[in-house]
C-alpha cells in the first residue's frame, strides 16, 4: 500500500511541476507536428548502434518542447542534402540537424531562436607538426582542408583562408566520414569539426587524430520551419523556457559529456 | 568454377569470417541488414513499374502513328540524357509538388464539393518519390531494350501473319512480342542488376536502404572503413548471385529448342 502512496505522491508532484513548467507557453491542443532529422550527426541526432533507434540531444529537446506545447510529435527521416528543401516545401513541420542560422538559409526557411552555440576545432593527424592554429595553417599554401559543401565547417574553412569559396585548398566531400577518411590517408591535412564529433573520431580511432588550436566560429543552431510557419514563435518561447529552467544544461551534460559513442 | 568467382567467394568468406570473429562487425551486419528490405522492395517495385512503362513506350515507338513515335522518343531521349541522381532530385522536389497541384486541378470539383481533401506534396513520402523517380528513369532505358527486341524479330513474320489475316495488333501480341521478350530477357535481367546498384541513390533522400543505414551507422560509431566493407559485401551478394542467374538464363536461352 505504501508503494502506491509513493506513486500517487510522485504523480501529483509530476503533474504540479508539469503545469508549473508549461505556464506561459502556448497550448497547441494536441496538434500533430512532423519532425524531421537524418540520424547522422552525433550526438545531436543519430541511430543508437545497438537498437537502431534515433536518439540524441535534438530528439530529447524537441520531445520536451512538444510536451510543453501540448503537441503530438511524429518523427520522420530525411537526408541533410534535401532537408531544407523538404521543410520549405511543407513536407515536414520542423527540421533539425545542427543547422546553423545563416542569412542565406533565412531566405529559404524560418529559424527558431538559437538552441545551441557550436564551435569548431581543427582535427588533424596525430603526428601533425606543421601548424598549430588557423594562422599557421593559412600561411602554408601546401596545406589542404577537407569540408562538406554547404556546411558550417566549409564556411569556417573559407573564413580562415581569406574568404574565397573557390579556394583550391578546400577539398569538398559528401560526408564528414569521407573528409576524415581523406585526412587519414593524407589527401587533406585538416578538417573543421565540432567538439563532440572530433571527440568521437579520436575515441573510435586511437592514435590517429588530435585537435589543435583554439575553437573558432560562433555558430548558432536553430530549428527550421516552412516560411511563415506559426510554430516558430511557440518553439522559440519553449527554447527560452528550457534554457532558463536548466533542461538544456542537463541535455548538454547527458549527450556531450556522459554519452560515450 | 571460373577464377573470378573463386576470388569473389573467397573475399566474401573472409568478410564473413571477420564478421563472426569480432563483435563490432556483427553489429554492423545487423545495422546494415535492416536496410536490405528497403533496398529490395524499392528495386522490385520500381522495376515492375519500369517494365510496364518501358513496354508501353517501346510499343509507342514502333507504332504506325507519327505522334506516338514522336512523344515516346521525346520522353526516352530526355530521360536517358539525364543522370539518375538528377532525375531523382527533380522528381522529388519539382515533379511531386507539380503532381500534387495537377491532381488538385483534376479533382477540383470533388474537392470543392468536400468529398475529398486537397492533395499535398507531403502525402508522397520520400520512398514513394524514390520509386517514382527510378520507375520514370528506368522506364526509358527498358523501352530501348524492348524496342531492340521487337526489331530483332524478322519483319517477314509480321507480313506472313498479316497475310494469314491477323491485324497489326494481333501480330504484335501473338507473333512478335513472345519472341522479342525471349530475346531481351538477359538484357532486362542485367538492367535489374544495374538497378539494384542505382537504388543506393535513394539514400540522398534519406530513404533507409542499405547505403543510408551504412551512413547512419558509421555516423554514430565512427567506423567508416568497417561499415562500408559490410555495405559492399551486401551489394556484392545481391549482384553477383543475380549475375550468375543471368548467365544461367543466357545459356538456357541459347540452346535451340528446335533445329532451325
Amino acid at each position: 500500500m505504501k508503494k502506491y502512496w509513493g506513486l500517487a505522491a510522485f504523480a501529483l508532484l509530476a503533474t504540479l511541476s508539469l503545469s508549473a513548467q508549461t505556464a506561459g507557453l502556448p497550448d497547441l491542443k494536441g496538434r500533430t507536428i512532423l519532425a524531421v532529422t537524418e540520424n547522422a550527426y552525433l550526438p545531436l541526432n543519430f541511430a543508437d548502434p545497438k537498437s537502431g533507434k534515433g536518439i540524441g540531444w535534438e530528439y530529447d529537446a524537441v520531445t520536451e518542447i512538444a510536451k510543453r506545447l501540448n503537441a503530438t510529435l511524429i518523427w520522420k527521416l530525411s537526408s541533410w542534402d534535401t532537408m531544407i528543401q523538404a521543410v520549405r516545401d511543407g513536407m515536414f513541420d520542423v527540421g533539425m540537424d545542427g543547422i546553423s542560422i545563416t542569412d542565406e538559409r533565412k531566405k529559404q526557411v524560418d529559424f527558431s531562436d538559437s538552441y545551441m552555440l557550436s564551435q569548431q576545432y581543427m582535427l588533424v593527424r596525430a603526428d601533425e607538426k606543421r601548424f598549430s592554429d588557423p594562422k599557421t595553417f593559412a600561411a602554408n599554401p601546401k596545406l589542404l582542408v577537407g569540408a562538406q559543401s554547404g556546411t558550417t565547417n566549409f564556411y569556417t574553412a573559407v573564413d580562415i583562408l581569406g574568404g574565397d569559396e573557390k579556394n583550391t585548398r578546400i577539398k569538398l566531400f559528401e560526408t564528414f566520414g569521407a573528409s576524415v577518411q581523406a585526412l587519414r590517408t593524407g589527401d587533406v591535412d585538416m578538417v573543421y569539426m565540432d567538439a563532440s564529433t572530433s571527440k568521437g573520431f579520436i575515441g573510435a580511432n586511437p592514435g590517429l587524430y588530435k585537435t589543435v588550436g583554439d575553437p573558432v566560429g560562433n555558430d548558432n543552431f536553430g530549428f527550421i520551419f516552412r516560411p511563415g510557419s506559426d510554430l516558430v514563435k511557440p518553439f522559440s518561447l519553449a527554447i527560452a523556457a528550457l534554457k532558463k529552467d536548466g533542461t538544456f544544461d542537463r541535455l548538454n551534460m547527458k549527450w556531450f559529456v556522459e554519452y560515450k559513442p | 568454377m571460373p577464377w573470378w568467382l573463386v576470388a569473389l567467394v573467397g573475399l566474401g568468406i573472409t568478410a564473413l569470417a571477420s564478421a563472426f570473429a569480432t563483435e563490432g562487425y556483427s553489429a554492423i551486419f545487423g545495422a546494415v541488414a535492416s536496410g536490405l528490405g528497403v533496398t529490395l522492395s524499392v528495386t522490385l517495385i520500381s522495376f515492375a513499374f519500369a517494365l510496364l512503362l518501358g513496354l508501353g513506350l517501346a510499343l509507342l515507338r514502333v507504332a504506325p502513328w507519327r505522334w506516338a513515335r514522336e512523344i515516346a522518343t521525346f520522353y526516352i531521349e530526355l530521360v536517358r540524357g539525364l543522370p539518375m541522381l538528377v532525375v531523382l532530385y527533380y522528381i522529388a522536389f519539382v515533379g511531386v509538388p507539380a503532381l500534387a497541384s495537377g491532381l488538385n486541378m483534376l479533382f477540383s470539383p470533388l474537392i470543392q464539393a468536400g468529398w475529398m481533401g486537397p492533395f499535398q506534396s507531403r502525402d508522397f513520402d520520400f520512398a514513394t518519390r524514390a520509386v517514382l523517380a527510378l520507375t520514370l528513369g528506368y522506364g526509358a532505358f527498358l523501352a530501348e531494350i524492348f524496342r531492340a527486341g521487337i526489331e530483332s524479330v524478322d519483319q517477314g513474320q509480321v507480313e506472313a501473319a498479316q497475310a494469314l489475316g491477323l491485324n497489326r495488333g494481333q501480330a504484335m501480341v501473338h507473333i512478335v512480342l513472345p519472341q522479342a521478350l525471349k530475346n531481351v530477357l538477359p538484357s532486362l535481367a542485367n538492367e535489374f542488376i544495374a538497378m539494384v546498384k542505382d537504388s543506393a541513390l535513394v539514400s540522398v533522400l534519406g530513404v533507409q536502404d542499405i547505403t543510408q543505414m551504412g551512413k547512419v551507422y558509421s555516423a554514430s560509431t565512427f567506423q567508416f572503413f568497417e561499415t562500408y566493407n559490410v555495405v559492399a559485401f551486401f551489394y556484392l551478394c545481391l549482384t553477383v548471385s543475380l549475375s550468375l542467374l543471368v548467365k544461367q538464363l543466357e545459356r538456357k536461352l541459347k540452346r535451340p529448342t528446335s533445329p532451325s
